[in-house]
């Protein structure tokens, strides 16, 4: 009996073991194929699409996994919001989907004028534009001279009105009230009076959402609350669409529900005479939340939809192998790079910088955002298809040590790290490194790849992941947070010119306490002082040697490490017919795209 | 005393040594729970499968190596394919590996850690705050037993996932407590202690009343022996059995939330390997790479499951008018 009984507990812990011993086995004998990336072809790019001719109509449902940062054209800086406010706001240019290189009139009814030796603008406007319910008045110059203005108000606190419009006479010193350099003659002529000859750039700085007019009578009470109301609870527009609003404009709770959904729909007051938008989609709708390879499932497999975050890289497999159409991965569309903290714990220490961008396996970090069909390893700072990017060293970069293996070279990171004095070659004090990264899609992979990297250095590392706009808004982009890497951030060129890469990002004056895009703070006599003589180098071969000589001063302090050069992917649905922005990372144009 | 007591009959309290032997003698209380636990086969197996875990939990590092694994932390993008997908099992990696190119079979392996120790720390500190607060809420009773009872009617109260979650998401980047609270395996052991120890605690309050109003009790009470003695001497053996089992359905109860709180996020923070954090990261590559899933949850679910059946075990042994 007794021995019956052990025999049978016995084999009730066999079976038990055997049901793990069976997966592992099991496991064991189903090897899965590999498919290495030699000699994949090409994803699609969205070159030569064909912007007009799509059917009339429609409802686009949109999927997007992360939030938007900011729906008021004073303050939005994100490539997601920017696909909500070129389809609702009409800057005074605006760049055709098909176009990465000159932007065309949009609410300006002609090209900029360029007079007095490049330190006057003058722009004339459409006069037949007309702002959404409840204004509906007509646009005037005014309104444009005002959405300016408010840049400045510290309660909007646009992130780039410094750098590109600080030149603005009287604009450096305005806090939102109205700017002596610009001029508004008539209602539809505005004028704008330059410190130095710096037109050319103004004029590129025009094509951006700061530049959409605002009606100062509807936006001035919101604009004197701290953060201003105007696009976070109610907003008027221009273009061919609106956030679905009240009859007082209000949309927050209406036709944007912060974290959950937006909906996009006709504006009545758009006239289709003065826009060379085709708007052939009735609404709009958008959804935000959901893991990011459920919801590009949703998309590859479902009907209208479209994704107009990055999708993950099992997506991209998906979408390569199975539904190539469906996918497109623009190239030249940005960069994202490793922030290190250039003013602030360990990191201010050169030689700890160029340690992290020597150890850090970049080629790793591209082969889990998606592999080569998303990118290729970052090995500078100006980007692919930017003037300047060849000048600065191309793909392979500069061929610096810490920039050679673009695998990690741990024994090359070791070498730094005993010049930056640590004789072991790893660190030993007492900082631990405050890392905070996104967890969207991908990038808790390429945060642990970082963390990774600062451990055998010897780091301890306090890594925490967040919601992207989490992860800028509260943390990367809050100077006193004192973050002391993100691992993720990411940059795409304003509009083509090479300072629209680097002057936002590395320029020590332009770091402002919050919603800050120098993200590694980073603030270097030397490189400001380059970047001011770039800045008013005029002709094109000029400023892209200008600006390559910055990047190649980046690269030498290791402000940041940059990872990868984006080949952005972007899926739809098959029977959506999806036009890409260029211009902005190959996102769905919502004015342009329609259904099939 | 206990030969006159096989008038009991079929009292398992008693047995014959031997069966050519007339002489009859005691089993210890020891003996007889391991008498009826043996019969319990179930049990036994869940035992024999709870220690190996345990084993493979403290030998890890000796394990992989014997395994010829790759380490938890290694991480290879070579063992990913053109897109970063991890690649399914092979012979140099049986459970496949994860989207960082680790290994996941070393990572289960190290997963038991995380678990064993989120389940037997916490459950053993919640248990001894438990019967330290039950036993003298119990034994006072009066002001003392009003005063713990209600903190433990307060305590009672907090939804501990949400806390843990909450606590976890606050302190996630700068800690709290100047950086002392940080999420990880200490805030999950502290948030099972502090929450745990309550219904431990309610059920040797409730022990402890009755015990205390016993005649070996009265005895040592009228033998002068001390509060403290009574308490530790007399009633606390008492309670050995009910506590050992409630703790050993209380291991899998925290091995499990430690799981949900890494699934949720907010737990071990990678690249710490946990069971909880592996099932959520492959959740969405599941029709991709379903060996991510299916080890770690396997190994969850047959240690929540074996804890659970060696619980009910002890219970049955321990306790076998509960039947």
């Amino acid at each position: 009996m007794t021995t019956n009984i052990r025999r049978s507990a016995i084999t009730v812990a066999a079976v038990l073991l055997a049901l793990a011993a069976g997966l592992f086995a099991f496991a064991s004998s189903h090897s899965t194929s590999v498919a290495h990336g030699a000699g994949l072809k090409p994803a699609l790019t969205g070159a030569g699409q064909n912007l007009f001719n799509g059917k009339r109509g429609g409802t686009l449902k949109v999927v997007d996994s992360e939030d938007f940062s900011h729906l008021d054209p004073g303050e939005s800086y994100f490539s997601l919001d920017y696909e909500v406010m070129y389809s609702i706001q009409r800057p005074l240019f605006s760049y055709l989907p098909n176009n990465t290189t000159v932007a065309a009139p949009d609410l300006a009814s002609a090209p900029a004028v360029i007079t007095n030796g490049g330190k006057t603008v003058t722009v004339h406007i459409r006069p037949n534009v007309r702002f959404s319910p409840p204004v509906n008045r007509a646009v005037t110059s005014a309104d444009v001279a005002y959405a300016i203005e408010r840049g400045a108000n510290p309660n909007v606190a646009n992130p780039y009105f410094q750098p590109y419009f600080g030149s603005i006479v009287g604009a450096a010193k305005a806090t939102g009230g109205p700017i002596a350099g610009i001029q508004t003659p008539n209602s539809t002529t505005i004028v704008f009076h330059l410190t130095q000859p710096t037109a050319d750039l103004l004029v590129g700085a025009l094509s951006l959402p700061l530049s959409a007019p605002v009606p100062k009578s509807y936006a001035a009470p919101l604009d004197a609350k701290k953060p201003t109301q105007y696009g976070t609870s109610a907003e008027v527009a221009t273009g061919p669409y609106m956030l679905k609003s009240d009859a007082t404009g209000k949309f927050l709770g209406i036709g944007y529900q912060p974290g959950k959904s937006a909906t996009l729909v006709r504006n009545p007051n758009w006239n289709p005479t003065t826009d060379k938008r085709p708007a052939y989609l009735n609404e709009i709708d958008i959804n935000i939340g959901g893991a990011a390879p459920v919801i590009g499932r949703q998309v590859l497999t479902g009907s209208h939809m479209v994704m107009n975050d990055t999708p993950d890289n099992t997506t991209v497999a998906l979408a390569y192998q199975k539904y190539y159409n469906q996918l497109t991965a623009v190239p030249g569309a940005g960069d994202h790079y490793v922030s290190l903290n250039n003013s602030h714990g360990v990191f201010k220490n050169v030689n700890v910088r160029r340690a992290v961008w020597a150890a850090l396996d970049r080629d790793a970090m591209v082969k889990v955002a998606g592999g080569q069909i998303v990118g290729q390893p970052g090995t500078h700072f100006i980007t692919p298809g930017t003037d300047g990017f060849a000048q600065a060293g191309g793909y392979p970069g500069p061929q610096v040590p810490w920039n050679k293996s673009t695998a990690g070279n741990l024994a090359v990171a070791q070498t730094y790290m005993k010049a930056a004095g640590y004789p072991s070659g790893k660190y030993t004090g007492s900082q631990a490194i405050k890392v905070v990264g996104s967890n969207n899609g991908n990038a808790p992979k390429e945060a642990a790849i970082l963390k990774s990297a600062l451990t055998e250095l010897g780091f301890k590392v306090n890594m925490a992941l967040v919601d992207q706009s989490v992860m800028y808004e509260k943390y990367c982009g809050v100077v006193a947070a004192q973050i002391d890497a993100c691992p993720e951030v990411g940059w795409i060129r304003d509009f083509a010119d090479p300072q629209t890469v680097l002057y936002v990002p590395f320029y020590g004056p332009a770091i402002v306490p919050t919603n800050n895009s120098n993200w590694g703070q980073v603030n270097d006599s030397a490189i400001n002082a380059a970047m001011q003589k770039a800045t008013f180098t005029v002709g094109a071969g000029a400023r892209a040697a200008a600006w390559a000589n910055v990047d190649k001063m980046l690269v030498n302090q290791a402000v940041a490490v940059p990872w990868i050069f984006d080949n952005q992917p972007n899926i739809e649905s098959a029977d959506v017919r999806g036009i890409s922005d260029l211009w902005n990372i190959g996102s769905w144009d919502y004015s342009y795209t329609s259904l099939k | 005393m206990s030969a006159h007591a096989s008038a009991a009959g079929p009292d398992i309290s008693l047995g014959i040594a031997g069966e050519d032997s007339a002489e009859i003698v005691a089993r210890s209380p020891t003996a007889l729970f391991w008498r009826r636990f043996r019969q319990d086969r179930v049990a036994v197996a869940s035992l024999i499968f709870v220690v190996l875990v345990i084993i493979i939990a403290i030998a890890a590092p000796l394990v992989v190596k014997i395994l010829g694994l790759a380490g938890p932390y290694v991480q290879n993008p070579n063992l990913t394919d053109a897109f970063g997908q991890p690649l399914g099992p092979t012979s140099a990696h049986p459970l496949g590996v994860d989207g960082l190119g680790q290994d996941v079979a070393s990572r289960v392996i190290y997963g038991s850690r995380v678990s064993l120790e989120v389940g037997i720390v916490g459950t053993g500190l919640a248990t001894l705050i438990g019967v330290v607060v039950g036993l003298l809420a119990g034994f006072y009773r009066g002001w003392v037993d009003t005063v713990l009872s209600r903190i433990t009617d307060l305590v009672l109260c907090f939804p501990t996932l949400l806390f843990g979650i909450g606590l976890a998401s606050a302190c996630a980047v700068n800690g709290c407590l100047g950086g002392t609270i940080r999420p990880g395996v200490g805030v999950i052991i502290a948030v099972t202690v502090i929450f745990g120890w309550t219904y431990i605690a309610r059920i040797v309050r409730g022990l402890v009343l009755s015990l205390r109003e016993k005649e070996f009790v009265e005895a040592a009470r009228s033998l002068g022996a001390s509060n403290a003695r009574i308490m530790y001497r007399e009633i606390l053996p008492n309670l050995a059995a009910p506590v050992i089992v409630y703790a050993s359905l209380l291991i899998p109860v925290n091995i499990l939330f430690e799981a949900a709180l890494s699934f949720l996020g907010v737990g071990v923070q990678p690249p710490t390997a946990s069971w909880g954090q592996m099932i959520a990261d492959a959740t969405p590559i599941f029709n991709v790479a379903w060996w991510y899933m299916v080890f770690p949850g396997a190994a969850l679910l047959l240690t929540v499951l074996a804890f659970n059946l060696l619980g009910d075990g002890l219970q049955d042994a321990l306790n076998p008018k509960a039947d």
